[in-house]
């Protein structure tokens, strides 16, 4: 649950794409199992919602990073799993890499200045 | 798999994708609510913003503003129809217009590889001519590399087929000209240089489709068949495809070997004498590779190469101009200048339809303001609006582009009937004319609608501003259409009706074609003598003469442009023999007659020499002082006379004796005491009775004065058609905006009128906002029509540059359009019942 008076951390852009394509790393995942990886594995502090989901869902489809197919969920109902692909998994390096550099220099410039 | 791809493979399969969207939304949804989740935001809105993504959402935006488009324009079919009507007159004279440029210079000719096919001509600073001496041609072909092959047509006057009446049209062609051009025979075979290509060969004809089915009927046994042109046997071997094509088609009923041309006109040096020899218009292929350019750089190595070999047969600076030939007409620099007129022309009767409609769409925002007002209420954008404003007037323009192309379909259908276009030719519109016609719309929409809409998405239509703009740029542009239309109407009146400056209709014209028939100067001298002597000996006949240039007739009339005191002209020349004046009534003004055997003298026009010597008498004088070579003396002035020149006002003759070699070349005139109509059988019969072999061309010159005039009527007819299309615009959009302006202001009318007002003041305070619009137009038409009127007069021969009855007219029509176009609405706000109106809202 989501601390109620605690305000919502603003995830930096671009961090969603990087997050999704981490999570489905290990395996294909539908939308909703998808913000609930995320939503745990930050310990509860970010929360993927709806509205920005499916619009990254849909433009990583486009970029052919990610790949629906049919599955059936925990609740035995047809939804779609999405599956990185060859390209999404170079995307994902190419973004781990270059998180790290950004953040490694907004750490520097943090202790330093 | 690339993006594209898969955004396409979106676009095809978009309900399905949206639906498994859709589901999967709900699935979130349903799984939050059981993990005690919130539920947020609207499911449309969130689907709509994932659907983004793939960039195809403006399609949905875009059908669903045609959608409503459609409604709108269904709802008011008056309005709908009226801008239809006027879209579709602007629009479709430019697709006709287009129709006929695509037609006769874009669409290639079908023929073999059109894009390698060029035609060259001679040219020098000095002399611009579609004929090359068939030696020449013979040199070019026989040494050429850049150019896989060469071909040549050699114009004939025409001939005598069998004992007709009617004489057939017929050109020789070299023997690899049908190959080249990849034509088939409908029957029999065409001519083919293994076979064909000599003088010895049999001789051999091949008839056109047409006339095949004309003189013939279509009978295929004609293959085999002799025939009998100027009495000369020949062997038909074919007829032409229906549908054949060639650049410049000079429309032969005949078309026969070029090396046979001296077996069918007897005596003919055209193909063995290098300097005087007949000119054929020369074509080829460019080798494959090769560039126009390089061709006519290894052409010019080859002038020069001829000019050692036959000293003084090439000019000063000569060279071979090569031009693209794949089309039906080879563009020359004046006819793009035409092209251009006319264009100018069609494109401001679009202006004037497009600022029509747009001040109709500007009235027609200030009804609508209710609906607008309510769509912005409840969360439509300035731009929400604008676009679908917008979407509105691009619906209208393609509906009227649409219908302008059926308009321009029935023009162009129209045009071929009163012509005989070749067989190829289909008035059918092509790939680019459908373009033509979508960009028309584009345009269309964007001059009509595009203000309009960002007025009304402003929510400021009812600012007069801009419908002030509209109405005087209407008027500006129909001033200019008119104005024009008036001095073309006007000066093809004053050729038509005015004294030409000489007589015509009782002088008869003789082309024995001696040159043809290779007559030497002297006995030429001695036919021509004897056969004056024999006609003057005819009863009726009262004088004849002597003209190099066929008065009127069949060929070509052409200029010299020179330098006289450094003034440059362009003069109509003929060569005349002293009898020359009299025959044709043309006056001498000043100085004196030519005197036989007379050198080193010439007569000029008034015109020429008011233009070269103002104020100071000419004779005595030398054309060229400059010149040592010629020493040509003015002797007299003659009357203006536009006989070669009859649609340029602006024409200036010089007469000159003929010498002994012109001899061979000259044509006869004779002036008889009654109508000639009668004399061309016995005149016939005494030309052949002195020389078999002759088959004259005799012409009555009162027939080619018609033709020309027939001409100019007809350009004069299309002016004037413009002209009232544009003024009948003009108006409809004028009655249309000032009965706009009354049903918005019933109220005000009525209030003064219970008040007292007298009606003409009334009337006076509703137009007054059209007072300046119309006036602004009128001066600004005006003042662009007399700047182009330069520019105008290169083209249109016979427009005095500032010719105060065209202007006046065109200007005073317009007005009394204007004014009656205002006055019809008006008064009917004057019979608007006070009580009536004040109790309406």
């Amino acid at each position: 649950m989501p601390m109620p008076f605690m305000p919502k951390p603003d995830m930096p852009p671009g961090a969603l794409t990087l997050l999704i394509l981490r999570v489905l790393q290990s395996g294909s995942l539908h939308g909703y199992a998808i913000a609930q990886r995320i939503h745990i594995l930050s310990s509860e502090v970010l929360a993927v919602e709806e509205g920005s989901l499916y619009p990254a869902l849909q433009k990583m489809l486009l970029k052919g990073w990610v790949t629906a197919e049919w599955g059936i969920s925990e609740t035995n109902r047809k939804v779609r799993f999405y599956r990185l692909t060859a390209t999404g998994r170079k995307q994902l390096q190419a973004e781990i890499s270059n998180y790290d550099r950004v953040t490694e220099a907004i750490q520097t410039v943090l202790r330093t200045a | 798999m690339s993006e594209i791809f898969r955004r396409l493979r979106y676009l095809l399969f978009r309900r399905r994708f949206d639906q498994e969207l859709q589901n999967e939304m709900e699935f979130h949804r349903e799984m939050a609510a059981r993990h005690g989740g919130r539920n947020f935001g609207n499911s449309l809105r969130l689907r709509e913003q994932s659907r983004e993504a793939w960039g195809w959402t403006w399609i949905d935006r875009l059908i669903q503003d045609l959608h409503y488009a459609a409604r709108i324009l269904w709802r008011s079919p008056g309005f709908t129809l009226t801008a239809v009507i006027v879209l579709a007159l602007g629009i479709g004279v430019n697709v006709a217009a287009f129709g006929l440029f695509n037609l006769l210079v874009l669409k290639p000719l079908p023929v073999r590889d059109p894009d390698s096919l060029v035609r060259l001509q001679r040219r020098s600073p000095e002399v611009n001519t579609s004929e090359t001496p068939y030696g020449s041609f013979a040199f070019y072909r026989d040494h050429v590399k850049t150019l896989s092959a060469m071909m040549a047509t050699m114009g004939s006057p025409s001939m005598e087929l069998e004992q007709d009446t009617q004489p057939v049209r017929v050109i020789f062609v070299t023997a690899n000209y049908f190959s080249e051009l990849g034509s088939q025979a409908a029957a029999g075979r065409l001519l083919d240089a293994s076979r064909d290509d000599s003088s010895s060969a049999p001789p051999v004809v091949v008839l056109s489709y047409r006339f095949w089915q004309q003189r013939f009927g279509g009978d295929s046994s004609i293959v085999g068949r002799v025939i009998h042109l100027n009495k000369k046997p020949a062997t038909v071997i074919g007829v032409t495809a229906k549908n054949f094509a060639a650049p410049d088609e000079q429309h032969s009923d005949i078309w026969m070997p070029l090396m046979q041309q001296p077996y069918f006109v007897e005596g003919s040096a055209a193909l063995t004498d290098v300097y005087h020899g007949g000119g054929v218009r020369m074509s080829g292929r460019l080798a494959p590779g090769v560039t126009a350019k390089i061709a006519e750089q290894e052409l010019l190595a080859l002038t020069h190469e001829l000019d050692k070999l036959y000293p003084k047969l090439i000019w000063d600076k000569e060279y071979i101009k090569s031009d693209p030939a794949g089309h039906d007409l080879v563009m020359q620099p004046e006819m793009y200048q035409v092209a251009g007129m006319v264009g100018a022309v069609v494109l401001l009767i679009l202006a004037v339809a497009c600022a029509n409609l747009g001040g109709l769409m500007m009235a027609r925002g200030v009804t609508r303001e209710h609906e607008i007002a309510i769509r912005v209420a409840i969360g439509a954008g300035r731009k929400r609006i604008f676009r679908q404003l917008f979407t509105e007037s691009l619906l209208l323009a393609l509906l009227g582009s649409l219908s302008g192309l059926a308009l321009s379909y029935v023009i162009l259908r129209v045009i071929f009937a009163l012509t005989t276009p070749p067989e190829w030719m289909s008035v059918a519109p092509d790939w680019r004319v459908y373009l033509f016609v979508l960009n028309m719309a584009l345009v269309a929409a964007v001059f009509f609608g595009l203000a309009p809409a960002l007025q009304i998405a402003r929510q400021r239509q009812r600012r007069t501003i801009i419908r002030q703009i509209l109405v005087g740029a209407q008027i500006a542009a129909s001033c200019m259409l008119l104005i024009v239309s008036g001095l073309l109407v006007h000066a093809v009146h004053h050729v038509l009706y005015n004294d030409p400056g000489f007589g015509y209709e009782q002088v008869l014209g003789i082309s024995p074609g001696l040159e043809n028939h290779g007559y030497t100067p002297e006995a030429a001298r001695t036919y021509l003598d004897e056969l004056k002597t024999r006609l003057s000996g005819i009863p009726g006949v009262k004088s004849v003469t002597l003209s190099k240039i066929p008065l009127l007739g069949q060929g070509m009339t052409s200029y010299m442009t020179t330098d006289i005191q450094g003034k440059q002209v362009n003069i109509y020349p003929d060569w005349i023999d002293d009898d020359f004046f009299k025959t044709m009534n043309i006056p001498l003004l000043r100085g004196r007659n030519f005197v036989p055997g007379e050198t080193n003298a010439v007569i000029v026009s008034e015109s020429l020499a008011r233009k070269i010597w103002p104020g100071v008498d000419p004779i005595g004088k030398r054309m060229w002082p400059d010149d040592e070579k010629n020493r040509d003396v003015i002797v007299g002035v003659a009357g203006n006379a536009r006989v070669k020149s009859m649609n340029d006002g602006d024409a200036v003759e010089a007469y000159w004796p003929a010498q002994t070699a012109d001899l061979p070349a000259m044509t006869l005139l004779v002036k008889t005491v009654g109508a000639p109509d009668g004399l061309p059988p016995q005149v016939k019969s005494i030309v052949e009775s002195l020389d078999p072999k002759l088959f004259p061309y005799i012409w009555l010159l009162k027939s080619g004065f018609r033709e020309n005039a027939l001409d100019l009527e007809r350009l004069a007819m299309i002016a004037s058609l413009l002209g009232t299309v544009a003024i009948s615009l003009a108006g409809v959009g004028i009655v249309g905006l000032v009965a706009y302006t009354v049903s918005q202001r019933t109220k005000e009318i009525a209030i003064r009128v219970a008040l007292g007002a007298k009606p003409l003041h009334v009337i006076s305070v509703i137009l007054r906002q059209f007072l300046y619009p119309v006036l602004t137009g009128l001066i600004v038409g005006a003042a662009v029509t007399a700047l182009l009127s330069q520019f105008l007069r290169k083209i249109l021969y016979g427009i005095s540059h500032l010719d105060p009855i065209g202007y006046a007219g065109g200007i005073a029509v317009l007005v009394a359009i204007a004014v009656a176009a205002a006055l019809l609405p008006a008064r009917r706000a004057l019979r608007v019942d006070p009580v009536r109106a004040l109790h309406e809202e």
